[in-house]
Formats: structure tokens, sequence, C-alpha cells
């Protein structure tokens, strides 16, 4: 392999991607993206503050009152500051005696719901204080979050008037049966810090979430660049003067480049805004609790891991897409191999709840799973040296093999042009000399 | 003179199929040299294999009088019968890159680019990306790419294939131009009549096997010592049947004749007068179209 015919491969395949507005688009969007898929959901429900009017017809005499009181009390109240907005709806309540002809009031309940004078009615039982549910009628009963709201509201009344029933005061009761808090602080060797448990988790999580976006993302732009040189016709003349392994390499190095140049842009973002003072000062964060921060150590293993995790994977996207003539036709193999890469997001909550597990450690050994395990692990909780170092040894040399076997298959397969070949041919491909 | 090119014997076979059984040539310094053949005859096949981009089976290939490195490769510009540039790359980026996987330097080969788009009237071009350029001019930024390093050696398979009547005038240009700088080119091609006219050497391809390799007017003197054209009138067909008669060509009332070495031509005539009207008859060298169809009969 001649070390200068990489390079000028490398220089090709880093700025023509480098150079395109297609990456800096990428660049910039897929954050925002990710940014948009996880809070927004929770931000819009939190926003979209229902506003339902609802009929209460309560036989017992009991409960109708105090929940109306306590509803609309808080339907003209602003959120404590500081305090995260919880999704909560809000009632517009009427309480309507119960009528002599119950068959006659439900029904025409039933036809103002329907001309939609209110949003929905509720019937309470007398048995409500054994265990008698609440009715509730809507035109749409899939509002969950409204009708948590509501169970919570009566619940509140109801236990009351039981405590009440059971000569027990209400207000004592419920003084003494306050929840605990948590205050969660993370130990490490650099002493212990307060670290909010939502950032606790959101942190590993999006560096892990970057890993893999960075993998697949990069991984595949490697089969489409073999299969646009192929398709192009390109390649004769390219091999012609540098070999396919001195091709092969050029290509996995220059987009690792590129993959790398754009994670440094993700990570200095994560640094900048972690860095004591940013997030704090946009007010996401309990006061007194801070996030965890990118360490060296973490940034190394980190850049290691992607370089290492990238190479694995690229090599299976070289070799599928030198064996086939278009995308269409290597679509099925890439996503076979997309599998290696997803089959680690699917074991990710048991590690993110606990990373020291006997399953960890043994999941983030393999070398398939170690790229994007082993950051996720580091990031929670440093795992001891073996582990690393062990880790690091399997998977370089499964990368090693992976190369080997992977530029076999591509050497070939660049130059096979005509019908798509079957699992079998590539197979046989590898023996040929 | 130590040719320039040499293959000993190359075989290469896929499974089965044999793709080329035994093919040995020679390339002198200064020559076009043609390698001729029908489709399918095995002239691709040669051609990957001196490129080393298909490692031959056995048989030997040196390139300037020595066992071929990845660095004489470098020296070597090829273009494949299948062509193809980086569609997304500027001209200018593309003929850069081509540069420096033969080995050159950005700055230095810089100016040699502008001068090459300069004389194919590309220069407005430059910064254009490839997939923005007529047909046309995607096959002069090719040329160019073949010749930019300035190769001791060009292997160019069906060069003229595919390519606009301006391009096939630029291309003979520059084959021309190369010879007249003592360096060699090889090409090759399925049409006889535009190796007749470009061609010093040739070396003949029939079925995966070299049937003929050498100087072409050699050749012609050697093959076509006993080659005529005859203007009759009469039943022409009944030439065929002379005995010393290899080939008949007619086409409308002339008659292209190759002869027997041993046979002479005096006494063709006297025999052809008997049932023929002959209006000419004169010696003239044969076609290489005649050549071709000999060598692969003498071969079977």
């Amino acid at each position: 392999m001649r070390l200068e015919n990489v390079v000028v491969v490398t220089k090709r395949e880093y700025l023509q991607r480098v150079r395109s507005k297609g990456f800096w688009v990428g660049t910039l969007i897929l954050p925002v993206f990710v940014l948009a898929v996880t809070l927004l959901p929770s931000l819009l429900i939190a926003k979209s503050e229902t506003r339902q009017s609802i009929v209460v017809v309560d036989e017992t005499g009991k409960v109708a009152g105090p929940f109306a009181a306590r509803a609309n009390a808080r339907a003209g109240q602003a959120p404590a500051a500081g305090k995260q907005r919880e999704m909560q709806a809000t009632f517009d309540v009427k309480v309507e005696p119960p009528a002599a002809d119950r068959q006659a009031q439900r029904a025409d309940l039933d036809r103002r719901l329907l001309r939609k004078e209110i949003d929905a009615w509720v019937w309470i039982d007398p048995g409500v204080f054994a265990d008698k549910p609440v009715e509730y009628h809507a035109r749409s009963v899939s509002n969950v979050f409204t009708q948590e709201s509501l169970r919570d509201d009566l619940s509140w009344v109801v236990r009351r008037v039981r405590l009440e029933q059971a000569g027990i005061d209400p207000e004592r009761a419920e003084e003494l049966t306050r929840s605990v808090r948590l205050d969660t602080r993370r130990v490490s060797e650099k002493g212990s810090r307060a670290e909010g448990g939502a950032a606790g988790i959101f942190f590993p999580l999006g560096l892990f979430m970057m890993l893999y976006v960075s993998m697949l993302l990069w991984g595949q732009q490697v089969m489409n660049g073999v299969l646009e040189e192929k398709g192009s016709r390109v390649i004769e003349v390219v091999i012609s003067a540098v070999t396919a392994f001195e091709l092969m390499m050029g290509k996995l190095v220059g987009i690792c480049l590129v993959g790398l140049t754009q994670l440094g842009i993700w990570l200095g973002t994560v640094a900048v805004l972690t860095a004591p003072g940013i997030v704090a000062s946009l007010a996401l964060m309990p006061k007194g609790s801070a996030l965890p921060t990118l360490t060296a150590p973490v940034l190394i293993h980190f850049i290691l891991l992607f370089i290492l995790g990238f190479f694995a994977f690229a090599t299976i996207y070289a070799a599928i897409g030198a064996s086939f003539n278009n995308l269409q036709e290597a679509q099925q193999a890439a996503s076979v191999a997309a599998v290696f890469i997803v089959t680690p997001v699917l074991v990710m909550w048991p590690i993110l709840n606990d990373s020291t597990s006997r399953m960890a450690t043994i999941l983030s050994l393999i070398p398939l799973f170690t790229p994007l395990l082993m950051p996720l692990r580091i990031v929670i909780e440093m795992p001891p040296a073996w582990q690393i170092a062990l880790a690091y040894l399997l998977t370089i040399g499964f990368v090693v093999t992976m190369v080997w076997f992977c530029s076999k298959i591509y050497r070939v397969g660049i130059l096979m042009y005509g019908k798509k070949p079957t699992f079998k041919e590539i197979w046989k491909w590898t023996r040929y000399a | 003179m130590t040719p320039i090119l040499e293959l000993r014997n190359v075989r290469k076979a896929y499974g089965d199929f044999v793709a080329v059984a035994d093919v040995s040539m020679a390339v002198p310094p200064g020559s076009i040299y043609g390698l001729l053949g029908p489709n399918g005859a095995g002239k691709t096949t040669t051609i990957r294999m001196i490129m080393n981009i298909t490692p031959q089976d056995s048989g030997e290939i040196e390139v300037f009088g020595h066992p071929r490195t990845s660095e004489d490769l470098q020296r070597i510009g090829y273009l494949p019968e299948e062509r193809g540039l980086y569609r997304r790359m500027t001209v200018i980026d593309q003929l850069v890159f081509l540069a420096e996987i033969h080995g050159l330097k950005k700055a230095k080969i810089l100016p040699d680019i502008e001068r090459w788009l300069e004389r194919v009237d590309l220069a407005p071009w430059a910064k254009k990306k490839v997939e923005e350029l007529s047909k046309g001019m995607q096959q002069k930024v090719q040329l160019i790419g073949t010749v930019l390093h300035q190769p001791e050696l060009l292997i160019l398979d069906e060069p003229f294939s595919g390519l606009d009547p301006l391009n096939q005038e630029l291309f003979r240009e520059l084959l021309q131009e190369y010879r007249a700088q003592g360096k060699s080119v090889v090409l090759s091609t399925h049409g006889m009549e535009l190796a007749e006219r470009l061609c010093d050497h040739i070396c003949l391809i029939s079925h995966g096997r070299a049937v003929l390799d050498g100087n072409l007017k050699e050749i012609k003197r050697r093959i076509g010592g006993n080659s005529y054209r005859v203007v009759a009138k009469g039943d022409l067909e009944k030439l065929k049947e002379l005995p010393e008669v290899e080939q008949a060509a007619i086409n409308d009332g002339v008659v292209k004749l190759l002869l027997r070495p041993d046979a002479s031509g005096p006494e063709t005539l006297r025999r052809m007068v008997a049932f023929l009207d002959v209006h000419e008859f004169r010696s003239e060298e044969p076609e290489l179209e005649q050549i071709f169809l000999k060598a692969v009969r003498d071969a079977a």
C-alpha cells in the first residue's frame, strides 16, 4: 500500500463532502431535529392547555362542590414560577343536581354534548366512596392527559371525604403523607456534585445518539460513494492508478474524517451549552444542580471508539456498495448491516439504568456493540480499566479482520457489472486470489 | 530495441470460461499498436491484465523493460472502454485528482490543466460540475485526464467508440503527437478500417489467442504478396471455385482476390479469362480485413 495514494483519495473524499452544502445543512439541522423530536412533544402537550366545560351530576352531594371549587380556583392561577409546568387540564365546572328522571337527564346531557354546548359530563354515583367508578362521557375519550387531571382532582376530593368519614382530619393526613423528594448527586473521583436527574439521562443519551447517527449516516455514505464510483464507471480509471485496497482505505479514512468533523462541531456545541452558567441562565435546570460536562478522558474514548465503530461498519458498507450495481439492489444487504447498528439501541435502556450490570459489561465487550455501548458506559460511570482495554483489543482485532475480509469482496465487486449477485457468489469472491 | 510493453503467453480464465487463452505481443517504442479482433475476442481482458486490474492466471507482463510494478502503472495513461467521471466534481478538481492519483502534485499540474482546457475550448467550464457539461465536453475532460500526467505509454480500450466526430479528430491528432514524441500507444478496436489508417503495429486476437503480431507493412508484404484487384464481367462467383483462391470479396463488379502464397498471379489470370471478361487485373496491398480473416482461418 502506498500511503501517498491513500492520502490523495482521502483528500478527495473529505473535501468533496465538507465543501458541499449538504454537509453543513445536515450538521446544523440534525441537532435541531433531535431536539425537536425529543423536546417538542412534551412542550406541545404542556402548552396546549385544554379548557373543558363539563357538567357534573353528583348523587352524593359531597363531591361536586369541593371539586368545582378546586378546579375553578386552579383555572385562574398561573403555574408557580420555576416549577415545571405539569400537564394539567383546566375545567369549567357546572354542577347540576340529579333530576327525578335519571334516564331523561342522561339523554339530555348526551344531546347537549353532541350539540357541543358542553365538552363532557360526569356522573358521580353514591357508591363512589366504596368502589364505584365515576362515569365520564365525552365525544372523545383519547384525551388521556385531561382524564388524568380529572381523575386526580376527583380522587383528591373523594379521599378527603373518606378520611372525614373515618374521623381523620384531611389536612393533617395530607401533611403526613407527603412524598419524599430525591436530591440526586453524582459521585466521581473529582468529588460529588448535584446533577439533575433528567440531565443525568439526557447527557449520555445525547452522546449515544450522536455516535449512533454518525456511524449510520457516514457508513451509508461510504456505500453510496462506492456505488457512485461504480455506477459512473469512473472506478476503472481510478483503479488503474491506485490499488483497490488503497482506494478503499482512502475512502474510509476520508469519510471517517468527515464524520469526526461533524462530531467535533456537535461536541463543541455540547461543550459550550453544558458549560456552567449557560444552561442555568436558560432557566432549564433546577436550582442548585449542574449538568454533567465532557471530560478529556470521556472525549478521547468517544473519538477513538467512533473511529473503530466507523471502520467496523463502514467496511461492511464498502463491501456491500461494491457488490451491487445500484442503491435499490444494495438496500437489502444494507438493512442487514444496519441491524448491527440498531441492536445497541435496543439494549441501551437497561444499560442506562445500570451501567455496571453483568449484561452491560458483556454486551459492551462484543466488538460489534463496543463502539456504541462502551462510550455509553464510560459517560455514565468509568468502567474498570481492564474492561476498557479488553474492549479496545477485541474491537481492533475485529476491525482488522473486517477490513481484510471486506477488501476482498470490494476488490472483486467494484469491477463486476451486470446481474445482481447472490450472497453465495459474493462469498465466492472472497476466495479469489 | 526493448519493447515498451511485452506480454508472454498470458492467460486468463473465469471458471470454465477462457477469456484469454494465450496472448503474446511486443509493443515497440514510438509506435501506435492496434489490438484487433471482434467483440468478445479477449481485447478488454488483455488490456485489464496489462493494467493489473484483473490479474493474469499465468504468463508474464513486462512494462518499460522490466516486470510491471505499481509505479509503472502510474506512468501509463489508461482509457477504459467503460468511461466515467465523478459527476459532482468540478472539471478542474476532477483533473487535479486524476493527475494526483498518477503521482503528480497539484501546484505543478495546474498550468498544464489550464493549457489543456484552453486548447479544447473548455476554459470557461473549468469550475462547473461535470454533470453540467454536455456529453461531448465530458469526453474532452476524459481525454485530458488520460494524457495529463504525460504518460510514456497510452493504453486505450476502444477509444473511438461513442466519441463525437470532433472529439475523434482531436483524439487522432493527439495520438499522432504522441507518436511524434517517441511515445507508444496501444489501442484496441474492432474497426479494421480505423486501425489500418492509424496503426504501425497490430496484434490480431481471435477467441482469446493472438493469431498474428507484427509491423503492419511487413505483415501486408508477407501475407499480401498475392493480393489482386480484379474488375471483370461475368459470373464472378466462379472465382471462388478456383483452387488457388483463398478469398474473393466481390463488390459491384470489383473483386479483391487473395491467392495462396505459392500460387502465381499470371496463371490465375489465364484461367480467369476462360470464363470472365477481365477489364483490369493488378497487384495491390491486401486490406486488414482480408488479412484478419485469413489469419483466423489459418489459426483454426
